[in-house]
């Protein structure tokens, strides 16, 4: 049984962290003293509408930046897949840079590009095309999707390269029976490429719900720590964070922080098994 | 097609480039000509803004650099550590429990440990390791992703070899030790996205280590927060040198990361 031991040890830490302990804080009143108030807290963040506010904005974060990044990664995954080797490897490489940059430099890096009329989004795209300049920062409409836009941005070499090594693991044959059956190109990859990489689509977007669910660093430090104009730009984990620890409002209001993980991470467990149990109709249906 | 393609990708990876150079040549810039984001080229290259930060001019900015590549490195090589162990326990060996502990691993990626941030923190302030480096190493050692991972790459090997290390007498441990040079690409793979992953990790760092330690994403905040005193060039500086290790240690490994990732995909 010794190999067993670093294993336990593993998800025993890691089990008390998240799922013992949020049932003892939700429940006890005050910090440190021991007074149990029952649902009393999860009713408090039950009513709070900036809870529910920053759950929806997390939710279209989410969802945007899958939506976004996954056809994107796929288009450029069919066409990295055509290029010789060597400079394929420096393409996917270039993407990937992003990637691996602290989400809050990427923060500090758009604040520029997108602050006020010089901006170089403004400059270069909004203003030759006639249009007003956009005021990404401060423009409530226009806060969630310069987030996503950040995460695109990000995202998008990762998970490209995951369906690289996806795409590039398709049997040859394959291809070429479809080619011989008289399939096009359109009928190619809808029936032979898409199917082969869709439990890896799936992955990638598990993996993006819950990064996105995740996701502090990068509106953090683009929003200096508030959500925003007219809290806008709240997501679930900044608004936590401003809850439970001085940095933000200063409420130190720790059972109420439980509590909201606690309301919370269902529905990103439920999404993220949407996820897969999509999944796995499909492939049973197959 | 072809060219079509290359011209594309292209594109797509100048996109992506363009403004990490344009960070890179800001560290060299005045603070006047990086306010105007659209000029790309700095007038003159001037080193001072690396000169400043090294020394230590406004941060002891080369204790966090050290700081963070020491607590990302020890996370690393923990959670490669523990999940592949774990993992090889999971995909070779037949025990009680066994798949409700691969149904934990599955919940410790669908539950992120962002949101349980007020827990954790809890736990270690019970631990009484708030402030010092293990509250921030002992919760990187676990994940779940990596349990799930090594489960993928070891399930690829034959059975066969299990038993016959059964049978040739060896015990387990033995035989985890002479399997896991198979898995090196995997080990190596992960560890270095387990070192990206900490490397950014912002939320963590921020609630549990005091002043002393603090890991580079706090210090650039720092760096922009007081951005009154400090030039807007020694910010970029510092981003650019955050930067380096993960980009060098990318590019040393790339090849190993693709091939472990086949290997899990193909399967």
């Amino acid at each position: 049984m010794f190999w067993l031991i670093p294993m336990m040890l593993g998800i025993e830490i890691s089990l008390q962290d998240p799922v013992f302990r949020p049932s003892m804080a939700g429940d006890t009143g005050n910090n440190f003293g021991t007074s149990y108030v029952g649902t009393e807290n999860f009713k408090r963040v039950a009513n709070d509408p900036k809870f529910w506010k920053s759950l929806e904005n997390s939710l279209f974060y989410v969802i945007g930046s899958i939506l976004i990044i996954l056809p994107l990664s796929f288009f450029l995954a069919m066409n990295l897949k055509e290029i010789h080797r060597v400079p394929r490897g420096l393409l996917v490489f270039c993407l990937l840079v992003p990637g691996l940059a602290l989400p809050g430099v990427l923060s500090t890096l758009f604040y520029l590009f997108f602050h006020g009329r010089n901006g170089i989004l403004n400059q270069f795209l909004v203003i030759p095309l006639g249009m007003e300049p956009i005021n990404w920062m401060m423009d409530p409409k226009f806060i969630m999707p310069s987030l996503i836009l950040q995460s695109v941005w990000r995202w998008t070499g990762m998970i490209t390269l995951f369906f690289l090594c996806g795409l590039e693991a398709v049997p040859k044959w394959q291809i070429e029976t479809a080619r011989l059956e008289g399939a096009g190109a359109w009928m190619r990859i809808s029936w032979v490429w898409i199917p082969c990489i869709r439990h890896l689509g799936v992955f990638a977007a598990v993996f993006l719900a819950v990064d996105g669910f995740a996701s502090f660093s990068g509106a953090y430090v683009l929003l200096g720590g508030s959500g925003g104009m007219l809290d806008s730009g709240l997501l679930l984990v900044t608004y936590l964070y401003q809850v439970a620890f001085p940095g933000g409002g200063g409420r130190f209001d720790f059972p109420a922080a439980a509590a909201m993980s606690l309301i919370a991470f269902p529905f990103a467990a439920a999404l993220s098994y949407a996820l897969l149990w999509i999944r796995s109709s499909a492939s049973s249906s197959k | 097609m072809r060219i079509a393609s290359l011209l594309l990708s292209l594109a797509a990876a100048c996109l992506c480039l363009y403004p990490l150079l344009w960070m890179f040549l800001s560290s060299f810039k005045t603070n006047r000509e990086i306010f105007q984001p659209t000029n790309f080229f700095p007038s003159i290259f001037d080193w001072s803004a690396y000169r400043s930060l090294l020394t230590g001019e406004f941060l002891p900015f080369q204790k966090y650099l050290i700081n963070s590549l020491l607590l990302s490195s020890g996370q690393a090589i923990l959670a490669t550590s523990s999940s592949l162990a774990a993992g090889f326990a999971l995909a070779k060996f037949r025990f009680p429990g066994r798949s409700v502990l691969v149904g934990l691993a599955i919940l410790l990626i669908l539950i992120p440990k962002q949101t349980m941030v007020v827990p954790t923190f809890e736990w270690l302030d019970r631990l009484n390791l708030i402030g010092s480096r293990w509250s921030l190493l002992l919760p990187g050692a676990v994940s779940g992703l990596g349990v799930l991972f090594f489960l993928q790459i070891f399930r690829n090997l034959p059975n066969e070899w299990m038993d016959q290390a059964r049978i040739e007498g060896l015990s387990p441990l033995r035989a985890f030790f002479l399997v896991v040079p198979l898995a090196m690409p995997g080990v190596v793979g992960f560890g270095v996205l387990h070192f990206v992953l900490s490397w950014q990790d912002h939320l963590l760092p921020l609630v549990v280590l005091d002043d002393e330690n603090i890991t580079l994403p706090l210090a650039l905040t720092k760096l922009r927060d007081a951005s009154f005193r400090i030039p807007e060039a020694v910010g970029m500086a510092a981003a650019c040198l955050s930067l380096l290790p993960v980009l060098v240690l990318f590019g040393l490994c790339i090849g190993n990361m693709k091939t472990a990732l086949r290997e899990v995909v193909q399967s």
